[in-house]
């Protein structure tokens, strides 16, 4: 380990399998799949709830969040917060732990960071209408063969291919 | 604790296949790199599988897993949404914790715009949500509408994987795609 | 051959046994498990508690006659024959609460339901009678015998007077207008199955 240049990723086969067995597990020790975005509302509700409970109560999709369950017990949100440790775990065993803003050739840092944190609001809005993201509908609900997380992926992917052709110099 | 340790498994997963990487994930949609699709219908095929062959041993109670709703237009809508969202971030929700923990300050760039994001559309939720809740079909599967056994549409989407996996490779091995 | 080749070959040999094996996982077998594990039913508490929270998408189906249903129902129920229980199709975010007087009706309800295709539907255990013995009037403990205890007190108190029913408190006779029965298996027997 005398080289302390960033190793190269994995093949993506043999993750993607090795991802599937931990969805496997997820199924058959937990009884649900991965998520994400949920661990963001579930957040979004317990903030709320803090600043002004009787404001998260009056909103139904608050108040479920908030039902789900003790905040720091939700599910969701513990394993979020496994998925950052485990993947700074990864990262720092590879050497790939940097501290960098990651943009096309032609795009300024402030330019990305923009880019980034408007996406990501609009992901957010979108996540929140299709009740789950990547994660949570496209692999979870995936497969399980549900066709809503089917439509999700058309959809999600369908736009993708259309923004990122309309944006294509952004990472040239 | 069940929860950390498969949330442990899952940031590993993610990170050692180089979904923590925008410009990775941006290879998808600009066709010049398709580890997205690679990893990610991997692992739909292989939990798709593993759930199948599991519970038809008996091993597995496919009861017992939570199965998610559909609601047909709202999770189109979402998609679209989602997806246009996806390719400005370059991140999705859990990569984008993936590249943050990594040290990538777009990652914590699009995990609080992210936050903003499901925090601001949930003060606006209550006022569409006759629209949140339309087109509900229940715990609906694909064996279902197509009329087809579980076991058809599992092998049906098995072979799509595999016919696009050698498409996959083919688009990244064209002459003039970076590599 | 390297990994590659290997992987999609067992993915390939796994679809293609899927597809002839065929699923046994939407049959009867799963609904014996379901029954097996007691997910088929709520209890009268249980119901109670979801129609007094408003659960999104509760129906409550009372499968008997138009006259018995007349007399009395569950609040919130509508009255449905078993007969045309056939004609419901799934709504997704309705859950479906049947029940009939003992309840073995509202379980026959439940398996032609689930065999065609609901998955969100219960039958109430016991049926109207363990309503009126565990919503209308419940055997609620003295205060004071335990925490434990007395928030089952608090919790069943209110959800029987939110329906209108009366709480009975333990063995110890009420002051003044209810006469109650001597003994615990007298009192017990008096109040399952008073006609109702």
């Amino acid at each position: 380990m005398s080289d302390r240049a960033p190793r190269p990723y994995s093949d993506p086969y043999l993750t993607g399998v090795a991802l599937g067995l931990v969805l496997l597990a997820a199924y058959v020790f937990a009884g649900r799949g991965l998520g994400a975005s949920g661990a963001f509302a579930t957040v979004a509700a317990g903030a709320v709830n803090a600043t002004s409970p009787g404001a998260a109560r009056a909103n139904f999709w608050f108040a479920d969040h908030l039902d789900a369950g003790s905040f720091w017990r939700d599910w969701l949100v513990v394993e979020l917060a496994g998925v950052v440790i485990g993947a700074w775990i990864s990262a720092k065993l590879a050497h790939r732990v940097q501290l960098v803003v990651e943009r096309g050739a032609g795009t300024t840092v402030r330019g990305r960071v923009a880019a980034a944190a408007s996406g990501g609001a609009v992901m957010g809005v979108g996540a929140v209408l299709a009740r789950g993201c990547t994660s949570g509908q496209a692999l979870t609900g995936g497969a399980l063969l549900s066709v809503g997380s089917w439509t999700f992926i058309a959809g999600a992917f369908g736009a993708a291919y259309v923004v990122a052709f309309v944006r294509r110099g952004a990472w040239s | 604790m069940m929860a950390f340790i498969i949330g442990l498994a899952f940031g590993a997963c993610l990170e050692r296949s180089g979904l923590g990487s925008a410009k990775k994930l941006m290879g998808q949609f600009n066709l010049t790199d398709l580890a997205v699709f690679k990893v990610m219908f991997s692992a739909i095929i292989t939990a798709m599988l593993g759930m199948f062959w599991l519970s038809r041993f008996g091993l597995v109670d496919v009861t017992r897993v939570y199965v998610p709703e559909t609601f047909i237009l709202p999770q189109l809508v979402g998609g679209v949404v989602f997806g246009a969202g996806f390719a400005l971030a370059g991140l999705c929700p859990g990569t984008s914790c993936v590249a943050a923990a990594s040290g990538r300050g777009d990652g914590l760039a699009v995990v609080l715009g992210m936050f903003a994001g499901v925090l601001g559309f949930g003060f606006v939720l209550p006022s569409i949500e006759t629209f949140y809740s339309s087109t509900s079909r229940g715990a609906l599967t694909l064996p279902t509408v197509l009329g087809m056994s579980q076991g058809g549409v599992v092998l049906l989407i098995v072979f799509a994987a595999l016919v696009g996996f050698v498409v996959a490779e083919w688009l990244e091995q064209r002459p003039g795609t970076p590599t | 051959m390297n990994h590659r080749h290997v992987l999609a070959a067992v993915a390939a040999t796994l679809a293609l046994g899927a597809a002839l094996t065929g699923s046994r996982t939407t049959d009867v077998a799963t609904l014996a498990r379901q029954i097996q594990h007691e997910d088929d039913h709520v209890t009268a508490l249980e119901l109670a508690q979801w129609i007094k929270d408003r659960k999104p998408g509760l129906r409550v189906l009372d499968i008997r006659s138009d006259s018995e249903f007349n007399e009395f129902h569950i609040p919130s129920a509508e009255r449905l024959p078993l007969e045309e229980l056939t004609k419901l199709r799934p709504k997704g975010n309705e859950t479906l609460v049947l029940y009939s007087e003992g309840g073995a009706h509202a379980a026959q309800g439940w398996v032609l339901l689930r065999s065609v295709g609901f998955d969100k539907v219960y039958f109430l255990k016991g049926g109207l009678l363990d309503w009126m013995d565990d919503v209308m009037s419940p055997m609620i403990p003295e205060a004071g015998i335990s925490p434990a205890s007395d928030s089952m007190r608090v919790r069943v108190g209110a959800l029987s007077r939110y329906f209108g029913g009366l709480p009975r408190v333990g063995i110890v006779p009420l002051s003044g207008t209810h006469a109650q029965p001597a003994s615990l298996s007298a009192s017990i027997a008096r109040t399952r199955r008073r006609g109702c």
